[in-house]
């Protein structure tokens, strides 16, 4: 993993999409061309509607661009592989599962014996705090746990690469904000390349090595900022909401949102109370 | 939202000890269910007292009841019974083998579901006696005609209710599914099967009914055993008892299916997937 550090691992060039409609076909991004090297967490933002998650749906392989190429390790993004996992904004872990045969189902399909499934499930359920709920069942448990366990189970079957689409917007402010210090510290411990999604601007900021921001559909990749090292342990929300440097770029990243014409009052307000919104 | 109330059902509830207003509650109602029954019973009794019908126009319930005793006692009725029951149980077993694959292939097409819908609606207004003069040409009256008529009555249900239940389910859990490396068996067997099992069981319940009239009707026609063919059959020698006899068995048989088979596993289902759905 550290030799290929550096290496690229996704790369999306000259990608465009037009969905088809019964009154022709409708842009749905502009031309993007991106980069994503290994262990990366990269950030998109950018209004509703933008195009977010056609590009994100097409990096999972879940639909075919119509313009340009997505490979993933030099390969060619064709279909969804257990390489690339994915994280979605609406509930996607199954009702049916207890918390524990979701966060292995992963490891299941791969055909993992089940001693050694079951010690890293375990393992994964005592990092996200879940310990003693194993056995629940999905609508035992509140909207926070149950995206921590969609989180889980993702994680669980060890892609090389994660897309994230707005994984915690569902869920109440304040647990967003644990969550949101959660996934930093699992991504600094486990190294993941990351390509996550938000119309938060200071969840891009806080969770970012790089923060992208999309222009208004046909949506395209009008700027991008490096920011800064995180600490060893991940970052906390006090710290970053104290750090006069991270301030300054989440401004800078909210002027850029902002200026995007088009954006509704509602969506201005939401960009703007970032995190809390 | 009923089923929400199934949630913190039997096993948490502590099992009260039956006293004796437990069991004579229990009694009463029993004696509930049956009672509709029983006034039919004493309307019949008294018009067949009072107008002093020939026995080939009324005949007695305590007529139908020895006839009924009888045929029991010789072993008749089993024979009749086997005959229906041994169809309605293939039927039933290749409607769900074929049916719900169908259901799934439709239901996880949105094209395919939105174009056969109306055909399958169209399906269930062509009943499956409207279909027995073609199969008869094509069959003769044989067993093999019965058993068309009830799976073609019983499948469709089941195959529409498939799919409405696989359309139920949200795209995400299939897209989640193969992005952690899922195949199509892996999808069915995961998210399609579970997901789709609470409405599969509707369907089956509702096939169920259809079907064993469906059988019924058929055999009457057919006239190779079962239920129908001993009421029809009972009718060309002009014997009531055995007609009205049989037709309380057909829908005591019906009843005993649906209240201790069926329906124990559509509750099954809905109180433990109806929570867990949501």
């Amino acid at each position: 993993m550290d030799a290929a550090t550096n290496a690229e691992k996704i790369a999306v060039s000259g990608f465009r999409h037009f969905f088809d409609t019964e009154d022709g076909p409708v842009q749905a991004t502009g031309v993007v061309d991106l980069k994503i090297r290994a262990g990366e967490f990269v950030t998109l933002v950018g209004p509703s509607g933008c195009g977010k998650t056609t590009l994100l749906k097409a990096m999972a392989g879940f639909i075919r661009p119509t313009e340009g190429t997505i490979h993933c390790d030099g390969k060619l993004v064709t279909k969804p592989g257990r390489e690339r996992g994915v994280v979605f904004q609406e509930l996607a872990i199954l009702p049916w599962r207890t918390v524990r045969r979701n966060i292995g189902h992963g490891l299941e399909i791969a055909g993992v014996p089940k001693v050694e499934r079951e010690e890293k499930v375990t393992r994964l359920i005592d990092l996200i705090g879940l310990g003693g709920f194993e056995d629940r069942y999905p609508h035992e448990l509140s909207g926070g746990m149950r995206q921590r366990v969609a989180v889980a189970r993702t994680w669980a079957a060890d892609p090389d690469v994660i897309l994230m689409d707005e994984p915690f917007a569902a869920v109440d402010a304040m647990t967003r904000l644990t969550l949101q210090e959660e996934l930093g510290r699992l991504c600094v411990a486990t190294r993941k390349t990351v390509f996550f999604i938000t119309h938060s601007v200071d969840e891009a900021v806080f969770l970012g090595d790089r923060v992208l921001v999309m222009t208004r559909r046909p949506g395209t990749i009008k700027a991008e900022i490096d920011i800064p090292r995180r600490a060893a342990g991940g970052r906390d929300w006090e710290s970053f909401t104290t750090d006069v440097e991270m301030q300054g770029i989440a401004e800078r990243v909210l002027k850029l949102v902002r200026a995007e014409r088009g954006l509704t009052p509602a969506e201005e307000a939401r960009a703007a109370a970032g995190a809390g919104a | 939202m009923s089923l929400v109330s199934v949630q913190h059902a039997p096993a948490a509830r502590p099992i009260p000890v039956p006293t004796g207003w437990a069991v004579a509650a229990r009694q009463l109602r029993s004696v509930k269910i049956l009672f509709p029954f029983i006034v039919l019973v004493a309307i019949w009794w008294a018009i067949q007292a009072a107008g002093n019908f020939p026995d080939r126009v009324l005949v007695s319930p305590q007529r139908v009841f020895d006839t009924m005793v009888l045929l029991i006692s010789r072993g008749v009725i089993a024979e009749y019974v086997s005959t229906s029951l041994k169809i309605i149980g293939i039927a039933t077993a290749i409607s769900i083998v074929v049916g719900v694959p169908i259901g799934f292939a439709v239901g996880a097409n949105r094209y395919a579901a939105r174009s056969l819908e109306g055909f399958l609606r169209f399906l269930q207004g062509v009943s499956g006696i409207a279909w027995l003069p073609l199969i008869i040409i094509w069959f003769g009256f044989t067993h093999a005609t019965t058993l068309a008529v009830v799976v073609y009555t019983l499948i469709v249900p089941i195959i529409f209710n498939t799919m409405i239940g696989t359309r139920a389910i949200p795209e995400h859990y299939g897209l989640a599914l193969r992005s952690l490396g899922a195949g199509r068996l892996r999808l069915i067997t995961d998210v399609y099967l579970p997901g789709a099992l609470p409405s599969i069981v509707v369907g089956l319940r509702l096939g169920m009914g259809y079907g064993w009239r469906a059988l019924i009707a058929a055999e009457m026609l057919v006239r190779q055993g079962g239920l129908g063919d001993l009421i029809f059959g009972a009718r060309t020698s002009g014997q009531i008892d055995r007609i009205i006899g049989g037709m309380i068995i057909i829908g005591t048989l019906y009843l005993l299916i649906d209240r201790l088979l069926v329906q124990p596993i559509e509750n099954l289902t809905i109180a433990r997937w109806g929570v867990l759905r949501k």
